[in-house]
């Protein structure tokens, strides 16, 4: 296995332990030595990314190992990033461990370097990328959503429970994590549209249709579209809590058996 | 030198003594000054609240000097009677004085363990001991160290952390929900004292409108005004439901005045997340099946109750960890103190060596023949003063380490001994 990968491993093992022991304990442990392990496994996963797409000349978004390691590199930017805007620090033993479990994947997984595309032109060598990555941030911006509304459903349950244990007091407020998962979910929708708008223009410049109704453009309409719903009914019917969270949970499920689906009953990507 | 420290506290005095011993804020000028007027007290500090009077002081007459003197001043300054203190007062010398004051402004001694006022209180005694020009080099390093262990113990442990009042359990509840509380609205009903305080806490933790209603709206008129809040007609309060976030019930009212029905309408039409309703009557004026309505979450006074006695718990087995902390710190302390006190020692040993060195030097002068002016100083401002730092550096961390563990007078008698040989 690369170093690199051991360091990306490593660096996510500790964020994951930490993370999950600062949730459950009372005085803040080790914050500032998972916080650089955190930097020292970015900035190698980033170095990863850089140096494949380099080697190999082109996007590192082909294959099983280069999207799963996108992904996760996503996740932990969108954490990041979650984390900047809301504090909430809670968020990241949401995260981490499904991060840690796709760059494990993407370690192991068969590393065909040689993996490329034909393109007949620059324009198309742009938007094949443009639309996975997209794609894939538009999932990891999901995925806060989701860890958003799992908090949101556990510090909802110890207010109703009125026993309140160290997760209580570790974890965001009900709004916090509400506004955490609207937002994610608004910048993920967003992302998708690009990402759908890229896939369509590719497949045009590519086979001269934008519609070929197969298995996989059908679910992405239907996600968007599965989004769309929830986002507009926050927005125009003031939905928010507990239905919202809810939803923001099991809109993110139905996406991932629906990919998973789609990935073994009809074509690969 | 000694620190000292006589006071008493909720723990050994009732309230009317206590009060009998406050030193007002205005006195405590007169009465700092007063204190280290006495030839038994070089630094003086007095902490004065509701709950305590500490008396704490440095002392150069010996520890059992000081804490009479201290004693007396109380009582004289009071006007009492020699034995009305008797019983009521603790006296601690050194380590113990340390320890004690430790613990106070640590807030391991107060009323309620781990409150925040103690160490507000004792850093403005700190600070008007500093005005009144009472405070030394003891006392300062004292102080200084007594509120770093303080902010120690509050980051370090939890004894500080789970809210024990029905106000900050509210508070608490409310962050819980709405994290920041910039925009949300109280709706207060019914006009009691608790329920007020909460209203309270709750502004002061931030949020922005506060609408009260009552009964009697004369009553509710006047907590609005003190609070620039709004009041409203009693009859009509369902209509101002839907723009509260928090809803504080607590009125005399025999049953209850708010129930699920007319609740969930209002839910519904606010189109917002969820509400904190809190209901601090008895008997409850809030119907329990408020709490199976979505966004609603409903605390009534046994709730409250069971949180805060919850939190107490977990506050008292806190500090038990705050304890050990407060005992390493102390040791630590002592040991700097002693440590402090062998200035006076080192210029002796370095005194008493360069006599040594100058009279050898002055005896042997002829010796060295001629030598001009400029050779002359140098001998005199540089080698000599060289080689006494030289030969008594070893002896100055001997004993340094030997007021350590506590016996500079035994070394310092030794080393005069040694030197003194000739």
């Amino acid at each position: 296995m690369d170093i690199l990968w051991i360091i990306i491993l490593l660096g996510y093992a500790v964020c994951v332990a930490q993370s999950i022991f600062a949730l459950t304990t009372k005085r803040p442990v080790m914050r500032r030595t998972a916080l650089a392990t955190l930097a020292l496994a970015l900035g190698a996963h980033t170095a990863w990314l850089l140096l494949r797409g380099v080697r190999t000349g082109r996007f590192p978004l082909i294959g099983t190992q280069e999207m799963t390691a996108f992904l996760a590199w996503g996740l932990v930017l969108s954490t990041l990033i979650a984390y900047r805007w809301y504090h909430a620090n809670a968020l990241k033993a949401f995260i981490f461990p499904i991060v840690l479990v796709l760059a494990a994947i993407a370690a192991i997984s068969p590393d065909p370097e040689g993996q490329t595309r034909e393109f007949s032109n620059t324009l198309q060598s742009i938007l094949l990328p443009a639309h996975v990555g997209l794609l894939l941030l538009a999932y990891s911006s999901f995925f806060v959503a989701f860890g958003a509304g799992v908090m949101y459903i556990i510090q909802e349950r110890e207010l109703r429970h009125k026993r309140f244990g160290t997760i209580f007091y570790k974890l965001p407020s009900l709004d916090t994590c509400d506004a955490i998962s609207s937002r994610a979910m608004a910048i993920g929708f967003v992302l998708m549209t690009l990402g759908i708008v890229g896939g369509l223009w590719y497949s045009y410049s590519r086979y001269h249709v934008y519609w070929q109704a197969g298995p996989l453009e059908i679910f992405s309409v239907v996600t968007w579209l599965l989004y769309l719903v929830i986002i507009q009914s926050r927005i125009n019917a003031g939905w928010g809590g507990r239905a919202a969270a809810l939803a923001s949970i099991l809109s993110f499920i139905i996406v991932i058996c629906s990919l998973v689906g789609v990935r073994y009953l009809g074509h690969a990507f | 030198m000694n620190i000292v420290l006589v006071g008493l506290s909720h723990k050994t005095a009732p309230l009317a003594m206590r009060e009998r011993l406050a030193f007002g804020e205005s006195q405590l000028v007169d009465a700092l000054s007063r204190l280290v007027d006495q030839k038994t007290v070089d630094e003086g500090l007095i902490v004065s609240t509701c709950n305590r009077v500490e008396l704490i002081a440095s002392t150069p007459a010996g520890a059992e000097r000081g804490l009479e003197c201290l004693a007396d001043f109380l009582r004289d300054f009071h006007h009492l009677t020699p034995d009305a203190l008797n019983g009521h007062l603790y006296k601690h010398a050194d380590t113990g004085a340390i320890k004690h004051l430790f613990r106070v402004a640590s807030s391991l001694d107060s009323m309620v363990v781990g409150e925040s006022q103690i160490l507000g209180q004792v850093k403005d005694a700190y600070q008007q001991a500093i005005n009144a020009g009472t405070i030394g080099r003891v006392l300062s390093q004292l102080m200084h160290r007594a509120l770093s262990v303080a902010k120690r113990i509050r980051t370090e442990t939890g004894v500080a952390q789970n809210p024990v009042s029905v106000s900050s359990v509210s508070v608490e509840l409310a962050r819980k929900i709405f994290g920041d509380l910039s925009d949300k609205t109280v709706l207060l009903v019914g006009a009691g004292e608790v329920a007020e305080l909460a209203a309270r806490s709750l502004i002061e933790a931030g949020t922005s409108k506060l609408i009260v209603t009552n009964r009697t709206a004369e009553r509710a008129e006047d907590i609005a005004s003190k609070f620039s809040g709004g009041a409203v007609n009693f009859e009509a309060f369902y209509d101002v439901l839907p723009s509260a976030d928090i809803v504080i019930c607590s009125t005399g009212a025999p049953d209850y005045i708010i129930r699920p029905p007319e609740t969930k309408r209002a839910l519904k039409s606010r189109k917002k997340g969820p509400v904190l309703f809190i209901d601090i009557s008895v008997p409850r004026n809030i119907d329990p099946g408020l709490s199976a309505l979505e966004n609603a979450f409903l605390f009534d006074i046994d709730d409250l109750d069971s949180i805060i006695s919850t939190n107490l718990r977990e506050r008292e087995s806190e500090a038990r960890q705050a304890e050990s902390i407060i005992d390493a710190e102390v040791e630590h302390f002592v040991e700097h103190l002693r440590s402090l006190d062998i200035g006076p020692a080192v210029v002796e040993v370095k005194e008493l060596l360069s006599q040594i060195v100058i009279s050898e030097f002055r005896r042997n002068r002829k010796r060295l023949g001629v030598l001009s002016p400029e050779q002359e100083a140098a001998i005199e401002e540089v080698v000599i003063p060289a080689l006494v730092n030289k030969i008594s550096h070893p002896m100055i961390v001997h004993i340094r380490n030997a007021a350590r563990e506590g016996k500079p007078t035994q070394m310092m008698d030794e080393l005069r001994k040694m030197i003194r040989i000739d």
